[in-house]
């Protein structure tokens, strides 16, 4: 088994040559003198002294190289020593913080920064998946959203050719999992991420660290993989740990990289030679890739030891930059800007459907992610029954004595209708959304579509069930503690509890757009709610009463809005009595009839109805459109 | 030193009985001829796994110094508890990053390899007697994986068992392993020296080919090729055929090793391998660094600092608690703002006492409950661990909350009082703001408790916030008490919001009188009859401090014993 693969690899360097010879014009990528600094603080922030000063880390430091198609290049170093973010960089995914500076182009041309993400694929290093969903399906949907365009049959056989190609094909339905439940294998996770990348059949193609965490026999097949990738006329770079020894001939390009420096990059043989001539040869036995990351990387456990190995490095680089090898790469990259006949930029194929279908197969996604999530449509649908349970458990029946706390009764069961229902909604969607939204940072990022798209995705998602669960409390509580035995009211009311439990949820999605820690939205979502209720529902304290910011402010809560629907449905046209006879009307006798509560608590509140219930329905889209806008900043804001 | 390879987090599992839900189908499991049990495993075997769980706001240093706090005996002394954390530092390479917070997936921190780094050294730090790690070289680049693979094999010759589990040894790591064990769909083919490792695939007819890392070539020729059916089924053969003709040779064995039949390798198995093996033999296991750990004293003050601490650290939090605190504060104080013009109406007074009581609790109730879930992870795994048993931690927890809860209520409940111009006796305003302490005291056990008891943060706030308006509903205000039926009763009588309000009207009424004009009347109304025309008066104040405490005590308790019984695991999504 092994002797076939090992005269492949043997032979796999010079045929790559040969046909770099033949193939022309072919693409390339050139990175010219790429730098990248932060400004860093020194300390933390509770130390005071250290926290104000800030000093500038130098990440990437002058790196120029150049890489034509059917090569891979791999990036080696130590932790810490920029690899990723000199695949950040390449990838154009960088540029909004820190200073940088230094060109990428592609094929002679400067790239655009919205052309990055049309040419560049990028597989990250965690796999962001949907963890109920199988390969095949979660596959399928990223084919659908990338080249929808096309017909369901070239879809089926495409992803089936590229399940295939990952020998992914024996586990196609399997669900994928997550860090709750077990599904696929770290390989398989990390072949899925890989496989949905080449669905789109980028020429360029980053992956950082594509091994780890994976056992030697699926790290060589992904890495042998990406080099036949490769020589399908692509463009494939990758960063890698401990590489093994037989690979060392089946990369193209190896770059070595020290602080952000790129100590060594050249073709095995250049490596080799180069090394040999600093005096540093390999020995026979060794791999190489460890011999020289080796040689490369800065001892720190002692000081000394320290010292010694940053000027080996720093020997190393400096022979490097005045190398033939290096003064090629320059030529090479001058080359390719001066020549002019080169071939357009090749941007992935994409046949993005329109937005509209988009969205359909983001809500047909996270449906069958969240159908097979049993226990937690059991949450969703149950909650707010359970809640009315608790409810009536306390109110058993209203009554009509004012004396036995009708009024009272009425007025608590219309303020927890008001103020639990978002609350609940707040829980599923802080519960559900995360992980959607950790999917959708990567998957815009691929161009595949907007994060506001998800969302809306999302808000079509819950509605049934949100509908639903409304439905069987509203029911139950309304019958069983005796509300106003009226059809069309119990409709209201139904209407009316609908809007505060999906406002809920998404004001949660507007706080998760711009707020990253699903803690510090649930404390604001619930702070909102209770203060919504004190000063909006007048349940608390009469909005008459209030000083007038708080007035104003009144009008910009939903519960104004629906404690007074709730209030009218309920008390107009209801008498009370009061004690067996009507013979004092004391203190707590002060309103015989419904209507005179309605008059004092919230006045006007009779004429205002259907505007109450317009305004209250007008929420919904406002604060949907309030999510999409969350998203598009979050777009500014989340850089990785 | 044993390194395996294949199905092996399975079976490291099952060495430290973290069996998840599977059971084990037969065999045992001896540790120094002793039958394993958790308190053994716990005693004496460490255990790092692939995922990291610490705390994202204490520094590197800081982590591993409150590991060697807690877990290094008595014996040690601070310098050299500080010296050890040194040592690890450097060995583990994170001098660069000792003062930098570890960080989560929300805060930024440590790179990844580095926060891998940490979990190890909190495992090399107490010196266990036997040190089990899951992949510890994945995601470390060579140098520092060749370096702590040899540090790994010099704690091993220090009379300690180290089994790891690798993925990919580079052929110099491979050398450092004594014995090994190689696996293949949870099945043995190899197990015995290193050294012999090639010998014995030379017997039986896999002769390694020259200059190739024996560890990867034997790994590749076990493994299942699943790119497609037929290289499936033929690996499948050859693993089985493999794995057979190993039992064949050491099944007279006692010890299930393979020895080489020269004879001269046979004596170099090292001690430490028997243990695992063969009953007969018995290493010391570290008698000082088992039986002489800081007592609980010790850990309750250990944990508390660090619970001070951490919390200190978490910026964001604190800042969104405390900003929380002051604008319901300002909320409810500038709705029943009573200074100007009239002071507030009895009717207005009455509702204000009692959102005062009712609203916060509300709040820090879903705030403890999603922290508690964030620390979760960390938390039943360090007393998997043993790091340190329940009730220190329940005392340090509890302890720990209180100077943010103090400062919490004083930002919450001291401007509400001046701004609705409360009763001006400073007698008053300190028995109003010992109420106020005592009612949010409750609810934030209640949260401990309920965090503790429910599986899930949704189910953990939803039932939580269930109660809390059971409890909200039978205070009193909203359902006067008298027309409760039987149950809400009983319910009420816990309902600490209840015990909040009659203690808060009582200090506000007992003393004032209130004007109160009907047409052109005025008349004076003493607060006392407000009392007992509501029936507030029937328990003297101080009897609804004492029931406050027995609620707050009660919750604590509740929550003592969920921690104490039942094992939660951590399975938040995010």
């Amino acid at each position: 088994m092994m002797q076939p693969t090992e005269m492949e690899r043997s032979g796999g360097g010079s045929r790559a040559e040969e046909r770099i010879s033949v193939v022309i014009p072919h693409n390339s990528v050139s990175v010219h003198g790429i730098s990248y600094t932060v400004r860093e603080r020194v300390g933390l922030w509770w130390d005071i002294p250290s926290y104000h000063k800030k000093y500038t880390r130098q990440i990437l430091k002058d790196v120029s190289f150049h890489i034509e198609s059917g090569q891979i290049m791999a990036i080696l170093g130590n932790s810490g020593s920029g690899k990723t973010t000199l695949l950040d960089a390449i990838s154009g995914r960088l540029r909004q913080k820190g200073n940088f500076f230094g060109d990428v182009y592609m094929n002679g041309q400067e790239l655009k920064k919205e052309q990055f993400q049309d040419c560049f694929s990028y597989v990250q290093q965690n796999d962001t998946l949907l963890g109920y969903l199988t390969i095949q399906e979660s596959l399928t949907y990223t084919a659908l959203l990338a080249l929808q365009k096309h017909s369901n049959d070239f879809i089926k056989k495409k992803v089936d050719a590229v399940m295939a190609e990952l020998s992914l094909s024996h586990v196609a339905t399997n669900v994928i999992g997550s860090r709750i439940f077990r599904g696929i294998s770290g390989g398989e996770r990390r072949r899925v991420s890989i496989a949905a990348q080449l669905l789109q059949d980028p020429k360029v193609m980053l992956l950082d660290e594509p091994t780890t965490g994976l056992d030697c026999m699926t790290a060589n097949q992904i890495v042998l993989l990406l080099s036949e990738l490769a020589r399908k006329d692509r463009i494939v770079i990758i960063t890698i740990h401990q590489p093994r020894s037989e690979l060392f001939r089946l990369f193209d390009k190896i770059a070595i990289m020290s602080f952000g420096e790129l100590v060594f990059c050249g073709d095995p043989p250049e490596m080799i030679t180069f090394f040999s001539d600093c005096n540093y040869a390999c020995p026979d036995q060794s791999n190489p890739f460890d011999f020289y990351v080796d040689l490369t990387s800065v001892d720190t456990q002692s000081k000394e030891r320290e010292l010694e190995t940053y000027r080996r490095v720093h020997r190393i680089t400096s022979a490097y930059k005045n190398s033939e090898i290096f003064r090629k790469t320059l030529e090479a990259i001058e080359r390719t800007k001066r020549t002019k006949d080169l071939p357009a930029i090749p941007f992935k194929s994409k046949d993005s459907p329109s937005a509209v279908s988009k969205l359909w197969i983001l809500l047909r996604r996270t449906t069958r992610n969240f159908s097979r999530d049993k226990t937690g449509i059991i949450m969703r649908l149950s909650q707010n029954l359970f809640f009315g349970l608790f409810l009536a458990l306390f109110l058993l029946r209203l009554k009509n004595d004012l004396l036995k706390g009708a009024l009272q009764d009425r007025v608590g069961l219309i303020y927890q209708c008001v103020s639990a229902p978002p609350y609940i909604g707040m829980l599923n969607a802080v519960a559900l959304f995360p992980p959607l939204r950790a999917v959708s940072d990567h998957e815009s990022k691929d161009g595949l579509y907007q994060k506001w798209q998800i969302v809306l995705a999302y808000i079509l998602h819950f509605l049934p069930f949100s509908i639903i669960s409304v439905a069987m409390f509203s029911t139950f509580i309304y019958w069983t503690v005796g509300m106003n035995p009226d059809v069309s009211r119990f409709g209201c009311f139904f209407a009316v509890v609908l809007v505060p439990h999906i406002i809920g949820e998404l004001l949660t999605l507007v706080l998760l757009g711009v707020v990253q820690n699903p803690n510090v939205v649930n404390s604001g979502v619930m702070l909102l709610n209770v203060a919504g209720v004190l000063v909006g529902s007048g349940l608390v304290r009469r909005t008459e009463d209030m000083p007038t910011p708080f007035k104003v402010l009144s009008y910009l809560t939903f519960q104004k809005y629906s404690s007074e629907v709730l209030a009218v449905n309920e008390f107009y046209g209801l008498n009370f009595t009061c004690g067996g006879s009507n013979v004092s009307p004391g203190a707590s006798c002060v309103f015989p009839q419904g209507i005179q509560f309605i008059e004092t608590t919230f006045p006007d509140a009779m004429s205002r109805f259907t505007t109450d219930f317009l305004m209250l329905y007008a929420f919904l889209p406002a604060l949907v459109i309030l999510a999409i806008v969350s998203f598009k900043i979050r777009d500014i804001i989340i850089v990785r | 030193m044993i390194f395996l390879a294949c199905g092996k987090t399975s079976l490291l599992d099952v060495i430290t009985c973290r069996d998840h839900g599977g059971k084990i189908k037969s065999g045992q499991i001896k540790i120094n001829g002793k039958p394993s049990t958790h308190q053994l495993v716990k005693k004496c075997i460490a255990h790092v796994r692939q995922d990291d769980r610490l705390l994202p706001n204490l520094t590197v240093k800081e982590t591993l110094l409150f590991v060697a706090k807690l877990r290094l005996p008595k014996t040690f002394s601070d310098s050299q508890r500080e010296k050890r954390v040194e040592n690890v530092i450097a060995e583990l390479r994170l001098r660069q990053c000792a003062n930098t917070r570890v960080g989560n997936e929300y805060i930024r921190g440590v790179s990844g390899g580095e926060r891998r780094r940490v979990s190890i050294g909190v495992q090399l730090l107490w010196n266990p007697g036997i040190l089990i790690l899951d992949e510890p070289t994945s995601g470390l680049d060579s140098f520092t994986a060749h370096n702590l693979v040899i540090t790994l094999s010099r704690l091993a010759r220090g009379n300690r068992l180290v089994l790891l589990s690798v993925h990919q040894p580079r052929s110099d790591i491979f050398q450092l392993f004594d014995l090994v064990l190689l696996m293949t769909s949870g099945t043995t083919i190899y197990s015995g020296t290193a050294r012999d490792m090639v010998q014995y695939f030379t017997e039986i007819g896999y002769p390694c080919p020259k200059y190739s890392n024996p560890a990867d070539f034997y790994v590749d020729l076990t493994s299942i090729d699943k790119q497609s059916k037929e290289k499936e089924m033929e690996s499948q053969k050859r693993a089985r055929s493999l794995a057979t003709l190993f039992w064949e040779k050491v099944k007279d064995s006692d010890d299930f090793l393979w020895k080489a039949n020269e004879g001269a390798c046979v004596t170099t198995v090292h001690s430490e391998q028997s243990s695992l093996f063969t009953p007969e033999e018995v290493i010391n296991m570290h008698a000082h660094s088992t039986d002489q750990l800081p007592g609980g004293l010790k850990q309750f003050t250990v944990l508390l600092s660090r619970q001070i601490s951490s919390n200190f650290r978490d910026l964001s939090t604190l800042l969104i608690h405390g900003s929380e605190a002051l604008l319901m504060s300002l909320l409810i104080g500038f709705l029943y703002y009573g200074h100007e013009k009239s002071k507030l109406s009895i009717q207005d007074t009455i509702a204000l006492l009692f959102m005062i009581g009712a609203l916060i609790p509300f709040t820090v109730l879903l705030d403890v409950i999603s922290k508690c879930h964030s620390e979760r992870a960390m938390l039943y795994h360090d007393l998997e661990d043993g790091m340190y048993s329940v009730t220190p931690y329940f005392f340090a927890k509890i302890l720990g909350e209180l100077p943010e809860h103090c400062a919490f209520v004083i930002i919450y409940g001291v401007p509400i009082y001046w701004l609705a111009n409360l009763s001006p006796e400073p007698e008053h305003f300190l028995l109003n703001f010992l109420a106020v302490w005592l009612v949010v005291f409750c609810a934030r056990a209640m949260a401990l408790w309920f965090a503790a008891l429910f599986p899930t943060l949704q189910m953990s706030a939803f039932f939580g916030n269930t109660l809390f308006t059971t409890f909200f509903m039978s205070g009193g205000f909203v359902v006067s008490l008298e027309n409760l039926w039987l149950v809400p009763l009983w319910i009420s009588k816990l309902s600490f919001v209840r015990w909040s309000y009659e203690s808060l009207m009582q200090i506000q009424f007992t003393e004032l009188t209130y004007q109160m004009t009907v047409g052109n009347v005025t008349f004076q109304i003493p607060g006392k009859l407000v009392i007992q025309a509501m029936n507030l008066d029937s328990y003297p104040l101080y009897a609804s401090y004492l029931i406050l405490i027995g609620i707050g005590t009660g919750f604590m308790l509740l929550y003592y014993l969920s921690l104490r019984f039942i094992k939660q695991k951590s399975n938040q999504d995010w």
